[in-house]
């Protein structure tokens, strides 16, 4: 990395006369296959403050952290730190410029004391070579005195909470004196109200480099920030400093655009007053309870921040986590607690993270995709007529336009959409009334997204009652009829069937999602 | 619209090609990897069966008294118990388990026979299905304390393994159980077929009718695809309803049925029931399996490999035994080729 004494100080903006600022993107752009995630992307960000980075999942968010952090190389524009063009994206290069980074999915090596995963890769020794375990104790328990953890170094990191695993991994990225440190959704894993402590150390650290923070709670934004960047679709929509922002602005700029022709029209029946599925009381693992009742041919979108308790709550009507309380289908009770209990009454789920508990990835299409149906096709002595599986099997692929090169062809050697298409095929060749879908397009690209969409709401128009997860508010309103807002575990708002529709339903979603006083501002005045 | 699914190809995007020419840490682009591996894929079964071939070529070349009917007569009666145990332990391995035990349950289970029947022919059936017993009921116990109690497959099967071996010495005082009836024998030496110079054993007969037994399941039935997806992924499995645990113990049962059926064999053959038998035989099943080219993790894997394996197995141990080479060296290549084997049919997966 050389050091240019001609090179131009970068353009000062409003906020800052002529100091240098200590962390300056210029036109960042960045595209991967084609695809644009990042598109003229320029900021400034000063030594002492706390910069949000906010947008909605895939924004760019974490794709301009990893350019910073060199995990990335842009294809346009330029990094600088204090001035200095970065001229190798390289993380080891990053580091020694005093760029750290602390990862959305943290990584600590939970079977180990504190004070070791604190000195990771650069342990102290004695004289002798051997581990100086005393002398790491003590620097270990300075460094978390001085963000004021009271923990013992010497504890398993096991028995922290995520949350404090966090503020350790924090110590541990800035020990070795990062002067920019990016924090990459540091609150999803925490739940909400245990964010205090890491916010005191945020306010701390702030004195010695520059903080960079993403997230999309809007409450944590003006409580931390000192200025908001916001991003939508890879550009940059929105930069202010913290005392010119309103909260109903950064709502505008990440939701922005009108809700797409991605999803296709949306019919409701009239002759949907059945309820398919009634959940009573559900307490899923001794959380507060839940109640809701989904109609026939109805689509119930579940919206809310990760960690709500959404994924727990489909899971526990599922039977494959511990709940209490009562699921009625079709006016019967399903036995609590057994998968098998509730497939036989007519329940489906569709995990989030089709890898590890969708597929049957060393196993080809048909496989899979009669999983849950064997009986149906299995004669004397338990024998797999194979003939018939396929000729089923071969029907639901025309239907779903699943794009394979045959029905051998391994899953896993599949895209991701047409992953996602076997694992909603495994459920079609047998009699679903209900279908529990958690985040249905996570990790699938457009094309194969409205495809999806398409099935979901040709299902629900066949009368299957559909209740689906999804963090992303378009697809939440988009397609379903009517929208159950989580937080905390526990339901705290709705959206009815005009509602969803109407403009102000984005905004009202997130301040149920966030936890902003909804009394407070009412949404019509702030659109008008 | 992009999404999420704008960051999820970043994953695979390679941070190569930086203007200055610095390579990262980062691990060199997956393309060529990917080459390697889906070629080894490819080849893998079918070079198995080559290399089979091969030997038989090479041996009957050099040795004039290995491609005889004898000869091969030998090799199939003495595969045939191991073949037993490889048949079981290629159902608990495709569900990603291991089952250390089989040597020792063999043991247990030949001294149980024999202590029933010892000295009296009437006892026969008795002895049979006492010693069958014995193996399922191990069987058993091992797939409850894996299903239902979660301790992993590799502690349960050796804690089972010294257990059944313990037993086996207590059983019989640590002496052979000897003076077995004649019908108690004629297991092993009974001549199924009429002709005078062809001979057809019970445990041949007992071998091939197992591979095809266990061929059908593994292939043809919903149990046999069931044990391939609890192998491949146990959590999918549970959601698309399939009774993990059931499955879970169904296999170690078989395996230890198997077990149970080639000690009565073994304590035939060897005209008594000695607890000292059977040991190494777990890990010989092992090696079948593996070499056959299933995959320790579970879900990959098949019966037709593991005969592969066997027989490769099988047939170097006798051409080697003809050709006088000393079983030191014998053990020394035997070593080599089960992990050239596994190197070969391993497939890389994320």
């Amino acid at each position: 990395m050389q050091v240019l004494a001609a090179d131009p100080l970068p353009p000062t903006t409003l906020t800052s006369l002529a100091e240098v600022p200590e962390l300056s993107c210029q036109d960042l752009a960045k595209s991967f296959a084609g695809v644009t995630v990042l598109e003229n992307v320029s900021f400034d960000f000063y030594k002492g403050t706390v910069n949000i980075l906010a947008g909605e999942n895939g924004a760019g968010k974490s794709t301009i952290l990893k350019i910073v952090s060199g995990q990335y190389h842009p294809d346009k524009g330029n990094v600088r730190v204090a001035g200095e063009p970065v001229t190798s994206f390289d993380p080891r290069h990053a580091r020694r410029l005093g760029i750290g980074i602390v990862p959305q999915e943290l990584a600590p090596v939970l079977d180990m004391p504190v004070y070791q995963n604190l000195f990771l890769g650069r342990e102290l020794h004695t004289r002798t070579g051997l581990l100086d375990h005393h002398e790491m104790i003590a620097q270990s328990r300075e460094m978390l005195g001085v963000f004021g953890i009271d923990i013992d170094p010497r504890i398993w990191m096991r028995r922290l909470s995520v949350a404090v695993m966090q503020l350790v991994e924090i110590v541990k990225t800035t020990t070795w004196g990062a002067r920019i440190l990016l924090l990459d959704e540091p609150t999803s894993a925490i739940p909400e109200g245990e964010a205090d402590v890491l916010f005191e150390v945020i306010r701390k650290l702030k004195e010695r480099c520059v903080v960079v923070y993403t997230t999309h709670r809007i409450a944590e934004m003006t409580a931390i920030g000192d200025r908001v960047v916001v991003l939508r679709d890879g550009r940059l929509t929105y930069d202010r400093s913290i005392d010119e922002v309103t909260e109903t602005d950064i709502v505008r700029a990440m939701i922005g655009r009108s809700l797409t022709q991605l999803f296709p029209r949306k019919t409701l029946s009239d002759a949907t007053d059945d309820p398919a599925l009634e959940v009573r009381d559900l307490s899923v693992e001794r959380q507060p309870p839940v109640s809701l009742t989904i109609r026939r041919g109805e689509i119930l979108g579940i919206g809310g921040l990760r960690g709500a308790g959404r994924s727990e709550l489909l899971e526990g009507i599922f039977g494959v986590r511990p709940s209490s309380g009562e699921v009625i289908l079709s006016g019967k009770k399903v036995r609590r607690g057994d998968p098998v209990a509730s497939i036989d009454a007519g329940v489906a789920l569709v995990t989030e993270d089709r890898k590890r508990s969708g597929l049957v990835l060393t196993q080809p299409v048909l496989e899979n995709a009669v999983l849950p149906n064997l009986e149906r096709f299995s004669g004397l002595f338990g024998w797999f007529r194979r003939g018939q599986a396929e000729g089923v099997v071969t029907e639901i692929v025309q239907q779903t336009r699943l794009k394979s090169r045959g029905l051998d062809q391994l899953v896993e050697t599949l895209s991701g959409g047409n992953q996602q298409k076997v694992v909603l095929a495994k459920w079609l060749s047998r009699d679903i009334s209900v279908l529990l879908l958690d985040e249905p397009t996570r990790g699938v690209d457009v094309g194969a997204r409205s495809e999806i969409y398409r099935i979901i709401t040709d299902l629900a128009a066949k009368g299957m009652a559909i209740l689906m997860v999804s963090s992303e508010l378009e697809e939440l309103l988009g397609i379903s009829h009517r929208v159950l807002v989580m937080r905390r575990r526990a339901v705290v708002g709705e959206l009815g069937v005009s509602e969803v529709a109407s403009p102000t339903a984005p905004e009202r979603y997130l301040r149920f999602a966030t936890g902003m006083d909804v009394m407070e501002l009412e949404p019509e005045e702030d659109l008008s | 619209m992009t999404q999420s699914g704008a960051e999820t190809p970043a994953i695979t995007e390679p941070t190569s090609g930086q203007p200055d020419g610095s390579m990262g840490s980062e691990p060199q682009p997956r393309k060529g990897r990917f080459n390697v591996s889906s070629i080894r894929a490819a080849l893998a079964p079918r070079a198995m069966a080559l290399v089979l071939i091969l030997i038989v070529f090479m041996f009957t070349l050099l040795s004039p008294r290995f491609a005889t009917v004898s000869n091969g007569q030998t090799i199939l009666e003495l595969a045939s118990v191991l073949a037993l145990l490889a048949i079981g332990q290629t159902f608990v391995i495709l569900t990603g388990g291991i089952d250390l035990s089989v040597g020792s349950v063999v043991a247990l289970t030949g001294v149980v026979a024999a202590k029933i029947v010892q000295g009296n022919p009437d006892m026969f059936i008795p002895a049979v299905i006492g010693g069958i017993g014995v193996g399922l009921t191990c069987g058993l116990i091992n797939g409850t304390l894996v299903a239902r109690f979660r301790v992993p497959s590799f502690i349960v099967t050796l804690g089972m393994m010294t257990s059944a071996s313990g037993l086996a010495y207590y059983i019989s005082n640590g002496s052979p159980v000897s003076n077995l009836p004649k019908n108690y024998l004629a297991i092993s030496t009974l001549n199924l077929a009429s002709e005078g110079g062809f001979q057809l054993k019970i445990p041949v007969v007992l071998m091939v009718v197992g591979f095809a037994v266990a061929w059908v399941i593994l292939t043809r039935t919903a149990y046999g695809m069931r044990i391939y997806a609890v192998g491949g992924n146990s959590m999918a499995s549970r959601i698309a309803g399939v009774r993990v645990n059931w499955v879970l113990v169904s296999a170690y049962a078989v395996s230890g049925t198997l077990a149970g059926v080639a000690g009565v064999i073994l304590a035939a053959r060897v005209t008594a029931g000695i607890p000292a038998t059977g040991t190494g035989y777990e890990l010989d099943s092992i090696a079948a399996v593996v070499v056959g080219g299933a995959s320790l993790s579970g879900g990959v894997g098949t019966i037709g490999g593991t005969a592969l394996g066997l027989f490769l197995i099988q047939t170097l141990n006798n051409g080697f035994d003809m050709l006088n080479i000393s079983s030191f060296v014998q053990k020394i290549i035997k070593g080599a080729l089960i992990v050239g084997a596994v190197y070969l049919t391993s497939r890389r997966r994320d």
